[in-house]
């Protein structure tokens, strides 16, 4: 397969043995995953395994034991701004909007970061998200709180990419989304590989997932459980008994 | 086990402390503790209406006024109107006309105000509270600028309690009352709705809660406080006039209130106290080291008001409570359920086939956007009706319109047959009908338990005195128990006493579910339910609705996952634009060729 051929031997994300607590609960135990560069890394697993918590953390959003490399570089207790700086970005669960602003007006704060270490390119990156999303550009004067579940979606992405990342990371693309626009969605993660974008995504719809993702983890109750190429993986009989079932051509569409 | 102090034993030691206090320490002391003894209960008041309720109020100062004027006044006049004399001269009746007068004025000032929200209801606090204290001042009978003199101490059982270490154990047996009054309520029904306030609101209006009501109520229990606080303060002194009655006291108590911790009761008594001594140091304190008079000490609060606002917006309560169970290790106070209460009536669910919900022509617009537009459809009890459609075709809009949430702009909506078009969701709910939010809305602050239990608010009925003085504990187990009951039932049993925040969104949703069936609904709507769930996780959602469609009720979901919805529906409804573009079942709508275009997808 194609995904194969292009996995590189670059880390471009390297988490080792990665422990978050809230408290006295430990929400994620030594969790050590690998995100190389160009590829697609997809996180499986229940709800409430720390799937959130392990993107929150490696963003910096959360304090967090363990290393993280990200870029050749090791972050001792990642701050979000550097992280943004260094190439970084996260698409939060909930989508985070600014929804009194202008769709354009969060594109434009999506690049914020990059403005202020002296790029003056954001003009340009504009135009490539409006590539991406046309639809986004037919609705830049409009407040974003009044766009519908999928564009939001699209808004959330487009800002991240504002930041030119070379890591995106994805909670839930396609969460509250129908299902053509979920299809629009995966179409633009392979886009973006292909673009060099090196992606890690955390994904309800897991086969899905597996199908567009190069490599895949399986994350339950904050530990990492299996670990495998994502087609391997998506073949798995435990993997297909708790996390993907059987049938599902609705599902499998989506990655289409 | 580590061993772990009682809290009932910290509690009975802090008491303990407090009764001794003035045998060991000097009058000025004393006097001292009195005086935090006094703002505390004001603050206290705040707690309920700032920290817990979300309403600001800067006014607080002129209700204490109303209590030390209205005894000043019964225990001083000679000359008291027919109707009052019977009060006169008692200071204990004078509490009595006191809290019925404040409760009154409360009462009309809160019909007036409460309905305010965002900045305007601070601004109208500091809008009557101003009015109060003017009023103080110029009304000749009141004694103006120079108030009132000769007020009697206060007697019990014949003792009159004229010294400060006397009238000390009135004061704070009047807080401690008022702090137990406090907490008992906050954890009880009607305490539930007042925390679902403060970022809760259509979602209590949901589950059957007068929010209105809850809002009156602490903003009067607040009052009562104050008025007390007033009282006392007035047969203290002996005398009263306008100056510790005016706005920038106000805002003192309120500094209190946040400082100590404003969503804590106990965080009332940590504020008063820290913010008194602090005062009373500060004001020896500095002028010396300015070397000339002044009120310095306004400013350092200042300062630290901003400090606190940065570092701790809990206030200090919560950090005092870690660094003391650090040193000393407190038992966590975990609420037990009692399985063997008798179980809560449950309503006659109609039988299979009939009509639950009827949508005839349902219009809305906003503005110039036809959100939804001549949508009909009807769900039968025993079946589960799928709305589905792309992203913005206005199916949340029509939950909202059905539900009660939002009114349509023309069109019929009936439920069990009675027309439901602007009843509002609290009568909807009372009739039966329950509900999911598409973005979750839960107190997540609070634990799984009382988000679930909110939901069976309904189904009880004790109020807010039996609640604080805990005659309701019969009826609040079988609430309880239910909450557990339907925790347990969707899955979530496990986290039955976790903070609702610290759930996964998956699992908050499932939490939703639970609540809206601790109303025991004859028709369920489910905005989104197996959004951000698992396969494993799908399934039992899946489950669990086929058992209720067994049990005769009725459901309702928009949902997006089409091998979830296909496989469980009966039949479905698909929008586009606002608009019922298809309706059928599964198989049907699957192969129309509309569906497949608008939503679907595959018609290549």
């Amino acid at each position: 397969m194609m995904a194969e051929n292009k996995r590189s031997d670059r880390a471009l994300l390297q988490v080792d043995k990665l422990c978050v607590s809230y408290g006295l609960v430990e929400a994620l135990t030594n969790a050590s995953i690998t995100v190389g560069e160009g590829q697609i890394v997809t996180v499986i697993g229940p709800n409430g395994a720390g799937k959130t918590t392990m993107l929150s953390a490696i963003m910096g959003l959360l304090r967090s034991r363990g290393g993280i490399t990200f870029d050749g570089e090791a972050m001792v207790a990642p701050e979000v701004e550097t992280m943004v700086a260094r190439g970084m970005n996260l698409v939060p669960e909930k989508r985070e909007l600014f929804g009194e602003m202008s769709v354009e007006d969060n594109l434009v704060l999506g690049s914020f970061q990059r403005y202020r270490m002296g790029f003056r390119d954001h003009a340009q990156t504009m135009e490539e998200v409006y590539g991406l999303f046309p639809r986004l550009r037919e609705r830049r004067t409009q407040m974003a709180g009044t766009l519908s579940g999928g564009e939001r979606q699209m808004l959330a992405v487009g800002r991240a990419l504002m930041a030119k990342p070379k890591l995106l990371m994805l909670d839930e693309p396609s969460l509250g989304l129908a299902p053509l626009i979920t299809r629009e969605i995966f179409r633009i993660i392979t886009q973006l590989r292909s673009r060099g974008v090196s992606i890690l995504l955390v994904e309800q719809n897991a086969r899905a997932a597996l199908q567009v993702a190069d490599y895949a983890y399986v994350l339950e109750t904050g530990e990492v459980a299996m670990e495998g190429p994502a087609s391997e993986l998506a073949g798995d009989p435990r993997v297909i008994e708790a996390y993907l079932g059987l049938g599902g051509k609705h599902q499998e569409m989506l990655a289409t | 086990m580590k061993l772990a102090l009682s809290p009932r034993l910290v509690l009975a030691a802090f008491i303990v402390l407090l009764a001794m206090a003035p045998l060991a320490l000097p009058a000025f002391y004393v006097t001292l503790l009195n005086y935090i003894g006094l703002y505390a209960m004001v603050a206290l008041g705040l707690v309920l209406l700032t920290g817990v309720g979300g309403l600001t109020s800067f006014g607080q100062a002129a209700f204490v006024g109303l209590g030390a004027y209205t005894t000043a006044l019964l225990t001083t006049s000679s000359e008291l109107p027919g109707w009052l004399a019977w009060a006169g001269g008692s200071p204990w009746l004078a509490l009595l006309v006191g809290l019925v007068f404040t409760g009154a004025v409360a009462f009309l000032i809160g019909k007036l105000t409460l309905r305010l929200s965002g900045h305007y209801l601070p601004l109208a606090t500091i809008a009557w509270g101003l009015s109060l204290y003017f009023l103080f001042g110029t009304m000749g009978f009141l004694g103006g600028h120079t108030g009132l003199t000769g007020i009697p101490p206060i007697s019990l059982f014949g003792y009159e309690l004229r010294q400060g270490e006397e009238v000390y154990y009135l004061i704070w047996a009047f807080v401690l009352a008022a702090v137990l009054t406090a907490s008992n309520l906050l954890d009880s029904r009607e305490g539930r709705a007042i925390r679902a306030l403060k970022g809760g609101m259509v979602m209590a209006e949901a589950m059957g809660v007068d929010t209105a009501r809850s809002r009156m109520v602490i903003f009067i229990i607040a009052a009562l406080l104050a008025c007390a606080s007033g009282w006392l303060y007035a047969h203290m002194q002996r005398f009263v006039n306008p100056t510790p009655f005016g706005l920038h006291i106000g805002i003192e108590y309120l500094f209190m209130a946040v400082v100590g911790g404003a969503a804590h009761v106990w965080g009332a008594l940590v504020g008063a106290g820290v913010i008194t001594v602090l005062k009373q140091w500060l004001q020896d304190l500095l002028p010396r080291l300015f070397g000339e008079s002044g009120n310095f000490e306004v400013i350092i609060f200042g300062a630290l008001m901003v400090l606190v606002l940065h570092k701790a917006r809990g206030g200090l309560w919560p950090i005092l409570v870690a660094g003391f169970k650090r040193v000393i290790p407190v038992a966590a106070q975990r609420r037990s359920i009692d399985r063997d209460v008798p179980a809560l009536p449950r309503r006659e669910l109609p039988a299979a086939g009939t009509v639950l919900l009827e949508a005839k022509g349902v219009t809305r617009r906003f503005g110039g956007l036809l959100a939804n537009n001549n949508m009909s459809l009807e769900v039968r009890a025993g079946e589960i009706l799928a709305l589905i459609g792309p992203n913005g075709a206005g199916k949340s809009t029509m939950f909202n319109q059905v539900s009660g949430v939002d009114t349509p702009t023309s069109g019929e909506v009936r439920f069990l047959g009675e027309s439901v078009v602007g009843k509002g969701s609290r009568t909807i709910a009372r009739k039966g009908l329950s509900r999911t939010f598409q973005h979750v809305r839960i107190l997540p602050t609070m634990t799984v338990l009382e988000n679930v239990a909110i939901g069976a608010h309904l189904r009880g009925s004790r109020g807010v005195l039996s609640a604080a003085w805990r005659l309701e504990r019969a009826e609040e187990a079988r609430l309880l128990a239910e909450a557990a009951r339907q925790i347990e039932r969707v899955g979530l049993g496990e986290h039955m006493f976790d903070e609702a925040g610290s759930l996964a969104l998956g699992q908050q949703r499932i939490l939703e579910i639970a609540r809206a069936l601790a109303s025991d609904p004859c028709l369920l709507l489910l905005d989104e339910p197996a959004a951000g769930l698992r396969y494993k996780e799908k399934e039992a959602l899946g489950d669990l609705l086929r058992k209720l469609r067994a049990e005769g009720m009725g459901v309702l979901l928009v949902e997006h996952d089409m091998d979830f919805v296909m496989g469980l529906v009966d039949r479905v409804v698909v929008m586009e634009f606002g608009e019922k573009i298809a309706e059928g079942l599964p198989e049907e709508v699957q192969r129309d060729p509309a569906v497949l275009q608008a939503y679907l997808g595959g018609e290549e």
